[in-house]
């Protein structure tokens, strides 16, 4: 038999967790009150339907049955609703971020930054994670969101720039990991697909419930609970 | 024994263009060490990583199924997420010019302006037809044989690579081509859809239609999903038949024709299918070539043809096999 060493790496299969919504699609803005007229439906979503782990196959619910469904609830809503206020200002943070960094004349690379990113994130926010490899990885992402501000891009047309575009996704991918490092490290306990090997049992007494996180604009994240609708089903170790 | 993972050192050419900055477009060079595991797409993404951000491409699945990436690399159309680096090391050696599937419809370097290929898969409807109840009480069932008849014609990603690599498109812009026809066939041998005498109607019109292929198999060829469109294109050809669609014109008189020269000899008399698919006047248009397949032994003359000994079986099989109404 030859044995050839075969190159394997980890992939993003899916997102767990996401835009907090009603059974409506309506999103959360927090505990209590929703955000008027904005809805999410599919994986960007959190309807709270796979409980701690989405089980394969089972997008399906998500991405066909909600994306259904909460288009019919917009139906219902959009003659209830009006344009809501927009700012000059709004328009241009969005078009600042671009210029930033089509602009910007720094010295770091995306792609750079970015393989940093992956590689760290699947070493200590992967599958298993503790306290200390979780800890690390917040400084991490901070000295990689430090020189993110300093990337240069060399395409600076506005045609087709696929450079652009990864660059823009690269700053949202280190707010995103960010969210997941601060929430693996609040919940200490494993739950789902969420294993801490220095926490590695459910404590339902402190952890059955949701998290709300919160990020500011310098990008310090806070964290608030919500709890679970159990319905008919109780929650049950995995024993398989 | 144990395998190390071998590379291999390689001048890869990229056609750039950017229709904002440049007049013309150049080639540009890049020496790379590649390995046995690295597919086109790596190259093109260590090229943009590495050493130019600038270098445009589509890609976004990275696994042969959203069909972005295709491009064409010394002339052959691949899907770059799936073609191997040595298996095109094997067939061109070290140097690798990499084009986009068609330099005229150029936006960025190897992005291109797909209009042309989504405007004529639009054109064969390409999704179920029918009438499906709003809230159904069960699946709608379809049994094991009838997905057989869909054969491939499911697997088509729409990355264009045959589209863009079809000899009839080259010089005919109205041809539908082969992509489109897969789909059309895929959803004319689907049980389920209510739409397929519109679609046969579609794709037999001459000059954009199934007859216009030259039956090139270059389709076949590039398709990295094995689609095999030219047989899906064979398989309307009889659909067109099945469903009394086909009108009479030079291309099904020739297909027919086929039919009517086995029918009366047994054999294929190729003179003949010229006569019935073309008429005497263009029988007369064909003279130098009947003249060399005469020298060929091709064409013996009406006295000398030849009928077969089983005639009368041979139209009976005819008789209960043909669709044909002409
Ligand atoms: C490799 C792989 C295999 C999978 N296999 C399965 C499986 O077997 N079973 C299963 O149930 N699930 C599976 N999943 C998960 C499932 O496929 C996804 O969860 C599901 O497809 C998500 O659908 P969606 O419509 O919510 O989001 P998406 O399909 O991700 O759609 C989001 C859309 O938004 C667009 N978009 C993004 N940003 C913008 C913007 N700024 N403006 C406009 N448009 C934008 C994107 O281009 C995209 O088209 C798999 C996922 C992967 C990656
Ligand atoms: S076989 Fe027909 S459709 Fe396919 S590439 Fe050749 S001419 Fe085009
Ligand atoms: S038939 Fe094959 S080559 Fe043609 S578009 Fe579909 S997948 Fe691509
Ligand atoms: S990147 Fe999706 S098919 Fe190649």
């Amino acid at each position: 038999m030859v044995k050839e060493p075969i190159l394997i790496s980890a992939t993003a299969h899916y997102s767990m967790g996401g835009i907090p919504t009603n059974i409506r699609g309506q999103v959360r803005k927090n505990r209590d009150e929703l955000v008027e007229g904005f809805y999410a439906a599919g994986e960007c979503a959190c309807v709270s339907v796979h409980g701690a782990n989405r089980l394969g196959a089972n997008s399906v619910l998500e991405a066909l049955f909600f994306g259904r469904h909460v288009g019919k609830e917009m139906v219902k809503d959009i003659d209830n609703l009006d344009f809501g206020e927009v700012s000059e200002a709004d328009a241009y943070n969005m078009v600042q971020e671009i210029n930033y960094i089509l602009r910007n004349n720094g010295i770091e690379s995306v792609s750079k930054i970015r393989d940093e990113l992956q590689e760290s994130m699947t070493e200590n926010a992967g599958v298993f994670r503790t306290e200390e490899t979780l800890k690390k990885q917040l400084e991490i992402l901070d000295s990689l969101r430090k020189r993110f501000k300093h990337i240069r891009i060399e395409d600076k047309s506005r045609l087709f720039n696929t450079e652009l575009q990864e660059a823009i996704e690269l700053g949202h991918m280190l707010d995103y990991a960010k969210f997941i490092v601060e929430g693996a490290l609040f919940r200490k306990e494993s739950r789902g697909s969420h294993y801490r090997e220095d926490y590695p049992k459910r404590d339902d007494e402190n952890f059955l419930k949701h998290t709300l996180a919160y990020m500011d604009k310098d990008g310090n994240i806070s964290i608030e609970t919500m709890d679970v609708t159990l319905g008919k089903f109780e929650v049950k170790e995995r024993v398989y | 024994m144990e395998k190390s993972i071998q590379t291999k050192n390689i001048t890869v050419k990229v056609f750039r263009f950017n229709g904002d900055t440049d007049v013309l477009p150049y080639y540009k060079e890049y020496k790379l060490e590649v390995s046995q595991e690295d597919v086109v797409l790596d190259v093109l993404n260590r090229i943009k990583w590495e050493h130019s951000g600038s270098l445009s491409y589509r890609r976004s699945c990275r696994h042969g199924i959203c069909g972005s990436c295709a491009v064409k690399v010394n002339n052959k159309g691949v899907l770059a997420c799936k073609e191997r680096v040595f298996d095109l090391i094997d067939l061109f050696g070290d140097e690798l010019v990499i084009d986009p599937l068609n330099k005229q419809r150029v936006i960025k370097d190897l992005v291109i302006d797909k209009k042309d290929f989504w405007d004529k898969y639009d054109a064969v409807q390409p999704y179920l037809v029918a009438d499906v109840e709003e809230e159904p009480e069960k699946e709608n069932l379809v049994t094991p044989d009838e997905v057989e008849k869909i054969a491939d014609a499911d697997y088509c990603i729409q990355c264009g690579a045959c589209y863009y690599s079809c000899p009839v498109i080259e010089v005919n812009p109205e041809f539908i081509g082969p992509a489109a026809f897969a789909k059309a066939y895929r959803f004319t041998s689907d049980n389920r859809d209510d739409a397929k005498i519109e679609r046969l109607e579609t794709v037999s019109q001459m000059g954009s239609g199934v007859w216009d292929c030259v039956k090139c198999f270059e389709c076949a060829q590039v398709c990295p999903k094995d689609v095999n469109p030219i047989d899906k294109i064979t398989r309307l050809h009889q659909q067109t038949f099945q469903e009394g669609v086909a009108e009479s014109n030079v291309a099904t008189r020739h297909a027919v024709g086929f039919k009517h020269s086995i029918e009366q000899h047994g054999f294929l008399d190729e003179g003949g299918l010229v006569f019935y698919s073309e008429g005497p006047l263009g029988m007369v248009q064909h003279i130098p070539e009947a003249v060399n397949m005469f020298k060929n032994g091709k064409i013996p003359m009406p006295w000398n043809l030849p009928k077969s000994k089983n005639l009368e079986e041979i139209k009976k099989i005819v008789k209960i096999s043909s669709t044909a109404k002409f």
